[in-house]
């Protein structure tokens, strides 16, 4: 059950981070995130920016000195972060930076990619992900995951829906209806398919395709929902519906969104975090990372002069 | 100029000349490619068509020439005519024993003799030959050969009155025909009549007489006026000094029962062609049959009643070449042909006196209410020919009960035909009455086959029954050939289905398995490896299946049947008792369970061979090849029970239905409270639940198997009986082992081309890499794994080779996966370099390749069809 009680061991809040001349109080620079930019592709180390808000929420995700390669090329960068329970986390970021991959990583969907190495750990409401005893497919059972395209299996509506009730050995038709009632009402489907239940999901728009899939998610009672980018194939009006969905569902979800969508990220989370080149650069709550970055990074970023 | 463009160069908006012509070029050639690749198939198609379409063309007779109009001086009728074989020359016998001799070209007499003083009382001539036999009152017979004699000349020492023949024609003269051959040289055609010294036989004149050559001499039966039937065997002695030739005579006699014909003296002796039964026939067509086996002692065999309608009057009475099927014609116009069969029931058997009895296998059509007053038979194949009394003939294809052609009198004639004859290459028909002679072209190259011949059941020379039956070719002309596709297209389907179960799983779990469970890199190189297994000669397949393969498994039948069951129990059970790992370690050592799993499948193999020799004791009495053979004999035998064989029949469908069961039977509730267990209760929950589905699937296949036992039931005579050593089973090995890499490489393919964000779908939802390709990626996958499926059955249904070795080629129709068949394929490789161009098992063999080519044709739209379906299903991704 998603709200299981947090036998999470209290963390000590992370260390407020370290001050440092702010750019701005110095005057504008040159190019200034240009210039951290090639410095961080040098290698050199930055602390993230964590505001002290994250500090105070309970985790879901709790990500730990992670960092993972492709191979020789290392892909994140001893990420260490804290998704908090019941809320909504925006990924943002420049293409390539890693957010996916991170992402990915929290249910272990990267192990399937020829090559992947990783260092450190992360922690689902206090159980190691990566530990070696851990089993995967017990463990993405506490996770639903959301794509950038959506990915509809090609059977009937209803099926899709209770496919991870299926999967369980659910064969009771009184407990899947309801799931699957459910599920599809939470994703603000059910009055547009509930005629037409056993229909093909293929028949369905891309918008709707892209709820049943949050719902398809939905009905697993995950601990945790994951989204990578899933408004990026849909038009406005879809992405407005995916978002009201989305903000729906917390608090009884926690959400880890992936987005490039700057105006969604600032409308539809409540924190944000700044991704480049595979590290963390700023995470905090969204309001004060979009009008108050600390870092003149996420400043260029954010108002787009950069990426 | 070029500082105005912006990449600094300036592009010439034209197509220059040479791209055009390119273009062009281009287009004629694909063009003309494409379409002669379309010709080429299209004209594969109609070759084959073209070649066996004349099988079903009715072939034509062409009006008769009529001949001398009046042979014989007192205006009687002909008893025999017959030709030569071209037709050049005939010649007429009358019941006076006076023979005339002609010209079949102008019908001019050129000789004229009387081959006896006295008058013949009786004469046969036996049909398929030049064997004649004549009976006088004395008492004595003579026998020997009516023909021709053929004799070739050169030129130069021919009379310079034929030097001016054309090739082909042919002129009276030098006491026969002399005809100019093809190669320019003369061969001149004579009578000869050589008959041997007279040989008594009775003290009574004979009434009835004929013979049969057998290689030790003739045998020869005969009826006098007293009702005796006298049975001799003739042997020739040739006196070393005068070299002089005596014949001895010997053999028995047999009185007729008074009891039938009413004293009166039969119409009809006929020997069969091995003189082993003799056939007296009344005009009333009651007939007695007398076995001459032993040609001492006669004895009877079959009463019996040639016009089983009642009524009626038997009016012609002539054996078929081979002298077996014996054709009879009445008074109200009908043709039967009967034949002896040997019943295969054990009680119907017991009854006859040589355990055959005479059978009415077909029924001609003739002219309804005229007589028939003659028949003859072909001299080399099943056609047979009829005269009716009101001058008409016809000729018939007695395989296939089909009427080939009616001949209508000549105008003006009326009298009946009296002798009639089949030219000795099947090209003419003479005919012959009181009128005169008249010479019909026959040109129907292939009487025997028509649609319902090929494809429907006929009644073949011998058999009980009709029958599908293909046997083209015998040792001797006297062979009626059997042209049914049927067992070869069963044979086909039998070698495609048992190599398909064996194949299709097999390749199906592979392509699963390197597509979903493989590293990618091993895949790289696992996928290459099972390619080349097709690259593998299928002759070398087939050598191996037949001397290495067919003799082993023939030692091991009872293991193999257990290892079916055993290794997948095995690997269940191991797979089962992997739960009780500790979750921890059993996540560590996940790299160790599919050594582990082989490991457990050597063992369960072990097991099966080390309980094959138990098995084989319990089930099939001790030896499971004497229980397959066993047939029901009324004596007591360890192989009688038919339990074994149910039980091993029964298990598979026991299992399906037990684990079906289980899987209904297991609750909610159930799942919920081993949901709840920790692991090694939960573990300890599934075996349980696993072996007592085993038990059960066993318990219900032995519960069925002894209830059908008891009911009487035997699977033998199904899919289980005799064992032969190269047999479907075999086969299916092999062939099975010759469509994986196909169906593999297709089927992996399909899989591997699933969106890889289906997969992460599933599987981010929890699923096991199996639920998720069973579930999702084999679903979505479904029309290239059915595409992969049929191009495999294609593969099977024209592989030739493997089948040709391994399955023993008997063309037999039976299920049985111990014994072997013949396939279409293996069958024109087997027989096309024996059969004579443009003959019918020539044209027949064609027609099985279209047949072939057919089948594929219909495989292939059926399957696209089907795959066009699953891809609707799964568009869009």
């Amino acid at each position: 059950m998603t709200d299981a009680p947090a036998t999470t061991p209290p963390e000590s809040p992370p260390p407020a981070p370290a001050p440092r001349p702010h750019p701005r109080s110095v005057g504008r620079v040159e190019a200034p995130a240009a210039r951290d930019l090639a410095a961080i592709a040098r290698g050199e180390i930055r602390e993230a920016m964590v505001h002290a808000e994250v500090g105070k929420e309970e985790p879901v995700v709790e990500v730990d000195a992670f960092s993972l390669f492709y191979g020789g090329y290392q892909a994140l960068h001893d990420v260490s972060m804290r998704i908090p329970r019941g809320k909504i986390t925006a990924l943002i970021g420049p293409s390539g930076c890693g957010k996916t991959t991170l992402l990915r990583s929290v249910n272990r969907l990267n192990d399937l990619i020829d090559g992947v190495r990783t260092t450190g750990d992360m922690r689902l409401n206090g159980d190691s992900i990566y530990g070696r005893d851990v089993d995967v497919i017990e463990l993405r059972k506490r996770m639903g995951m959301v794509f950038q395209k959506s990915n509809p299996f090609p059977m009937s509506i209803y099926e899709n829906v209770v496919y991870a009730l299926r999967i369980d050995g659910q064969r009771d038709r009184r407990v899947l209806d309801e799931v699957c009632e459910r599920s599809l009402r939470a994703a603000a489907l059910w009055d547009e398919v509930k005629d037409r239940l056993h229909e093909s999901a293929l028949s369905m728009s891309g918008g709707q395709q892209q709820r049943l899939c949050i719902a398809r998610a939905v009905a697993a009672e995950p601990e945790v929902l994951l989204m990578d980018e899933p408004c990026s194939a849909l038009d406005p009006i879809a992405t407005q519906k995916i978002e009201e969905l989305v903000e729906s569902l917390v608090p009884h979800y926690s959400v880890l969104i992936v987005t490039h969508n700057m105006q969604q990220a600032a409308r539809a989370s409540d924190y944000t975090a700044y991704m480049v080149l595979g590290r963390l650069i700023e995470y905090g709550p969204t309001q004060s990372i979009f009008q108050n970055p600390k870092l003149p990074e996420t400043e260029d970023y954010i108002t787009g002069r950069f990426g | 100029m070029a500082d105005q463009t912006f990449t600094g160069w300036v592009r010439r908006r034209t197509t220059s000349a040479r791209v055009k012509v390119a273009d062009a070029a281009a287009r004629v050639l694909i063009t003309t490619a494409g379409l002669a690749t379309i010709v080429a198939v299209a004209g594969m198609c109609v070759f084959l068509v073209a070649i066996a379409a004349p099988l079903f063309l009715p072939g034509k007779v062409s009006a008769a020439r009529s001949l001398a109009p009046q042979l014989a001086e007192d205006a009687a009728a002909p008893v025999h005519v017959a030709l030569d074989e071209h037709r050049t020359i005939g010649f007429a016998c009358f019941g006076d024993g006076e023979v005339v001799v002609f010209d079949s070209e102008t019908g001019d007499p050129i000789d004229r003799r009387r081959l006896f003083d006295e008058p013949p009382t009786a004469w046969s001539f036996v049909p398929g030959g030049d064997l004649a036999i004549f009976a006088f009152a004395d008492g004595t017979v003579r026998h020997g050969t009516l023909g021709f004699t053929a004799e070739f000349v050169e030129p130069s020492e021919i009379e310079p009155e034929f030097r001016t023949l054309e090739v082909g024609a042919s002129r009276r003269g030098d006491g026969g025909v002399v005809q100019r051959t093809a190669s320019g040289s003369f061969r001149i055609q004579r009578f000869a009549a050589a008959l041997s010294e007279p040989a008594k036989i009775s003290e009574k004149p004979v009434r009835l007489v004929d013979l049969s050559m057998l290689t030790t001499g003739p045998v020869l039966v005969a009826v006098d006026d007293e009702r005796t039937l006298h049975v001799k065997s003739v042997t020739v002695i040739r006196n070393m000094m005068t070299r002089r030739e005596t014949l001895r005579v010997s053999g028995g006699s047999i009185e007729l029962p008074p009891t039938i014909g009413g004293g009166s003296l039969p119409v009809h002796c006929l020997l069969e062609g091995r003189a082993d039964s003799a056939l007296l026939v009344w005009a009333d067509g009651r007939a007695l049959r007398i076995d001459t086996r032993d040609r001492s002692e006669p004895a009877l065999a079959e009463r019996l009643d040639l016009l089983p309608e009642g009524g009626g009057t038997i009016t012609a009475v002539s054996f078929m070449i081979g002298k077996t099927t014996l054709l009879v014609g009445d008074a109200d116009g009908a043709v039967d042909a009967w034949f002896r069969v040997r019943p295969s029931e054990q009680s119907e058997l017991a009854a006859l006196v040589d355990g055959t009895r005479l059978v009415r296998a077909h029924r001609l059509e003739g002219a309804a209410g005229v007589a028939v007053r003659s028949l003859a038979a072909s001299n080399r194949t099943r056609m047979a020919a009829a005269g009716f009394a009101d001058g008409s003939a016809r000729l018939y294809s007695v395989t296939n009960d089909r009427l080939l052609a009616t001949c209508p009198p000549q105008d003006g004639w009326h009298q009946a035909i009296t002798a009639l004859s089949i030219s000795p290459k099947d090209d003419g028909l003479l005919t012959a009455s009181a009128d005169g002679c008249a010479l019909w072209q026959v040109d129907v190259p292939h009487p025997q086959t028509t649609v319902g011949s090929i494809f429907g059941k006929v009644w073949y020379e011998g058999y009980e029954r009709p029958e599908h039956v293909w046997q083209s070719s015998s040792g001797t002309d006297e062979f009626e050939p059997k042209f049914g596709l049927v067992p070869l297209l069963f044979g086909s389907i039998k070698a495609t289905l048992y190599a398909m179960l064996f194949g299709t799983p097999l390749a199906i779990l592979a392509a699963i398995y390197t597509s979903e469970y493989l590293h990618p890199r091993t895949r790289a190189r696992v996928k290459p490896a099972i390619e080349v297994m097709a690259s593998l000669p299928s002759v070398v397949l087939g050598f191996l299946a037949a001397l290495v393969f067919a003799p082993l498994v023939e030692r091991v039948v009872p293991a193999l049947l257990a290892s079916f069951f055993v290794i997948p129990f095995a690997v269940l059970v191991a797979a089962h008792a992997w739960q009780f790992l500790p979750t921890a370690r059993a996540t560590r050592l996940a790299g160790w369970r599919v050594p582990l799993g082989l490991l457990a499948a050597a063992a369960g193999l072990a097991a099966a061979f080390a309980g094959g020799p138990a098995i084989e004791r319990w089930c099939f009495g001790g030896d499971i090849m004497g229980w397959l053979a066993w047939k029901p004999d009324g004596e007591p035998s360890p192989f009688a029970s038919p339990f074994g064989g149910w039980l091993l029949l029964l298990l598979p469908f026991s299992t399906v239905g037990s684990w079906w069961l289980v899987a209904r039977a297991s609750s909610g509730r159930m799942r919920t409270a081993i949901s709840r267990m920790d692991r090694p209760q939960a573990a300890a929950a599934q075996l349980a639940k696993f072996l007592a589905g085993s038990a059960l699937s066993l318990g219900v296949a032995a519960g069925l198997a002894a209830a059908l036992s008891a009911l009487g039931f035997d699977p033998r005579g199904g899919v289980v009986d005799t064992y032969v050593q190269r047999n479907a089973l075999i086969v299916g090995f092999l062939m099975g082992f010759a469509i994986i890499p196909i169906i593999y490489t297709i089927a992996e393919d399909a899989l591997s081309s699933v969106p890889e964000h289906l997969r992460s779908a599933s599987l981010g939802l929890g699923a096991t890499p199996w639920q998720t390709a069973v579930r999702i990626i084999v679903p979505t996958a479904m029309s290239g794994i059915f595409s992969a499926v049929m191009v495999g059955l294609g593969r099977a249904v024209g592989e030739t080779m493997i089948v040709l070795m391994a399955a023993g080629n008997t063309p037999i129709l039976e299920w049985n996966i111990f014994n072997g068949f013949r396939t279409l394929s293996a069958n024109i490789a087997v027989e096309l370099p024996e059969a004579v161009p443009h003959s019918t098992e020539y044209r027949m063999l064609f027609l099985a390749g279209l047949s072939l080519f057919m089948l594929t044709f219909l495989v292939n739209t059926f399957a696209e069809w089907v795959r066009q379906r699953f891809r609707k299903r799964a568009f869009a991704l």
